[in-house]
């Protein structure tokens, strides 16, 4: 009744608060979600800040398919003159491509298998058993994350070469220092991975397991049976995780590694100095200049292509994994 | 009755503590002897004078020496280390904030949401410090150069400082960007809890979106602005922008200074860090929930908030 009554009155007279009231409310809405105003405000910065997230992406796909004339010319801004993938050539040479590639493969590849096996072991002590001192050692897990790499790495490093040199193996060099410490829990954002893993154990029902307990199952056997049959696409998203973190790191990997296996992002960051070594001998260009942008980015970017194809496939598994790190509510 | 089921309560005790122990094992062993061990070490080490000879590692104790050369003589090390705190204290707030704005943009019901998330989130795959090398090297992260905008002028004419401020931030405003792209998953992981009628219930009470947002979505949120700075700290500590861990490298592999000046290196930084980290915790801990767990529970108030900290 009363409705219809102010619509009436609406009618009559041009009310004009009324009116007001409306234009704001298409406009601004009152959840500022609604109206058309907030929305088309909405797009114009989400659309702007797409841009500069792409920007310095764009800006190197552009400069890597210039010819050393076009990055000279002020005119040239964007799209070059003269399109040359000489550049790629040239940068696929100096990264000695395939090899670096495959190397970054199988070493982070391995890494990520071992850092994923542990964090899963670790989050599922803390999911499922309620052991002593538990939120002590929780803390440590989230603490471990805040303490800076170069406080522990140099006793790292003495350690893994006096191991060397007292028991003659190589160590330095190859990939078993990063091992060990994957191995035992060390390895890069360990403390994520375990938070995945925790998070989702915790959602698994405990009779599922005690079910099994009765049939005489024991706890490493609940483990691979049970936990891990549920868990394979969180395994999958610590996994690519691993993976990919692995493949960017290059602090310990080039403390450990010392050069000794090349790796791509390892042989990137020494582009500027392989180029001048390498670029004469580079096969079928009459002449290669000077190092410049445009083979810098074409490295650049033929770098990141393997973690682009990743992330084009994968996508959905990453930030659901960052998701299901889930601060508790 | 009530014995036999002691008895097997302390045994389920007892296994809960062994089973977990056994999983939680190779981590234990790792942090202790890879984390804990040389958090001390590299103290001990920081007073001495390191060499790498045929025996092994020979160790001499040198007091202060290598602080006073890292404080006093190296001219480049407090620079970088003025340079690195200062970035972070920028930058932090910064990222938090940008990233913030974006999960409320991001929460809503618009479309190309999930393209957006996509775009968001790339940074945090293709980032690494050799890729942020190159890309700046290059100059491909400088959108604008804020010097030559007419309205920096007018703000550098009246406050140089905040100019300063403002053109470290727009220098390499890309990356920035990139550092935003885990915190904004766990803004909207955050939001998209927060329980829908709490909103309505305010609404009818009368009050605006605005006072909705500052009264129900930031205190909710606060928690999670703590863990996103925490994470964005660490994460503006590890790559190539920041000045200081490059130079610790170098003293690494540098043989005439040694280890011992390298860990004098490692401790002042991450004293700074830790610093940082403790003002960051100052500012954002939610001190509500702690006064009423302390009217309230009286003795379990340390508990309650270990328990917190866990949560956060």
């Amino acid at each position: 009744m009363s409705k219809s009554e102010t619509k009436v009155e609406v009618k009559g007279k041009f009310n004009k608060k009324l009116f007001l009231h409306r234009l704001r409310y298409k406009f601004i809405g009152y959840n500022v979600v609604d109206g058309i105003g907030s929305r088309i405000v909405t797009y114009v910065i989400l659309i702007a800040i797409s841009y500069i997230f792409f920007y310095p992406l764009l800006k190197m796909a552009s400069m890597s398919l210039m010819s050393p004339n076009d990055i000279i010319n002020p005119e040239v801004d964007w799209i070059p003159e003269n399109i040359s993938f000489a550049n790629f050539k040239a940068a696929w040479y100096v990264l000695e491509m395939p090899k670096t590639l495959f190397n970054s493969i199988w070493y982070s590849g391995t890494l990520a298998i071992f850092q994923t096996i542990v964090s899963a072991m670790t989050g599922f002590a803390f999911a499922r058993y309620n052991f002593k001192f538990k939120n002590f050692w929780f803390t440590m897990v989230l603490i471990s994350f805040i303490i800076p790499l170069p406080i522990v790495i140099i006793p790292r490093i003495m350690l893994f070469t006096s191991i060397q040199s007292s028991t003659g193996i190589q160590l330095i060099g190859t990939i078993i220092p990063q091992l060990i410490l994957a191995l035992f829990g060390q390895g890069i954002n360990s403390a994520i991975l375990i938070l995945i893993f925790y998070n989702f154990f915790r959602m698994i029902p405990r009779s599922l397991d005690e079910a099994a307990h009765i049939d005489g199952a024991t706890a490493l056997q609940v483990f691979w049976h049970i936990i891990i049959k549920l868990s394979i696409p969180t395994i999958v998203t610590v996994f690519l995780f691993s993976f990919v973190w692995n493949w960017n790191e290059t602090y310990v990997t080039g403390t450990f590694l010392r050069g000794a296996i090349k790796l791509l992002p390892m042989q990137l960051s020494a582009f500027d100095n392989v180029f001048s070594d390498l670029a004469p001998q580079i096969p079928g260009q009459a002449s290669v200049h000077r190092i410049n942008e445009a083979y810098k980015m074409a490295a650049t970017l033929i770098s990141i292509i393997p973690l682009l194809i990743t992330y084009a496939f994968a996508q959905r598994q990453f930030i659901e994994g960052i998701e299901n790190t889930g601060i508790k509510d | 009755m009530r014995k036999s089921k002691k008895i097997l309560g302390r045994g389920k005790a007892r296994r809960e503590n062994i089973r977990g122990y056994a999983f939680l094992a190779p981590w234990l062993f790792g942090f202790l002897g890879f984390t804990v061990f040389p958090l001390f070490y590299t103290f001990y080490l920081s007073f001495h004078d390191v060499k790498m000879t045929v025996l092994g590692w020979e160790t001499n104790f040198i007091g202060i020496e290598n602080f006073a050369s890292a404080l006093l003589r190296n001219i480049e090390f407090t620079p970088a280390l003025v340079n690195f705190a200062l970035m972070e204290i920028i930058y932090t707030p910064a990222i938090v904030l940008i990233s913030f704005i974006l999960a409320i943009l991001l929460n809503q019901k618009i479309r190309f949401r999930a393209g957006f998330r996509v775009i968001f989130f790339l940074p945090v795959i293709v980032m690494s410090g050799s890729v942020m090398h190159q890309l700046m090297d290059t100059g491909s992260t400088e959108i604008v150069w804020v010097g030559q905008i007419f309205i920096f002028k007018i703000i550098h004419s009246y406050s140089p400082l905040l100019a300063r401020v403002i053109e470290i931030l727009f220098q390499n405003f890309s990356i920035l960007l990139w550092f935003t792209g885990i915190p904004i998953v766990l803004f909207i992981n955050g939001l998209q809890k927060i329980d829908r009628s709490l909103y309505e219930a305010a609404q009818i009470d009368g009050s605006s979106s605005w006072q909705s947002f500052w009264k129900i979505t930031v205190p909710i949120i606060k928690p999670i602005a703590l863990v996103t700075t925490f994470f964005t700290i660490v994460q503006l500590g590890v790559f190539p922008i920041n000045p200081v861990n490059s130079m610790i490298q170098d003293a690494i592999y540098n043989t005439a200074g040694g280890l011992g000046l390298a860990s004098a290196y490692a401790y002042i930084y991450s004293l700074v860090m830790g610093l940082i980290i403790l003002i960051a915790y100052l500012l954002l801990k939610d001190r509500e929930t702690v006064t009423v767990t302390t009217v309230k529970r009286g003795k379990k108030k340390k508990k309650e908030k270990e328990e917190d900290f866990l949560y956060e």
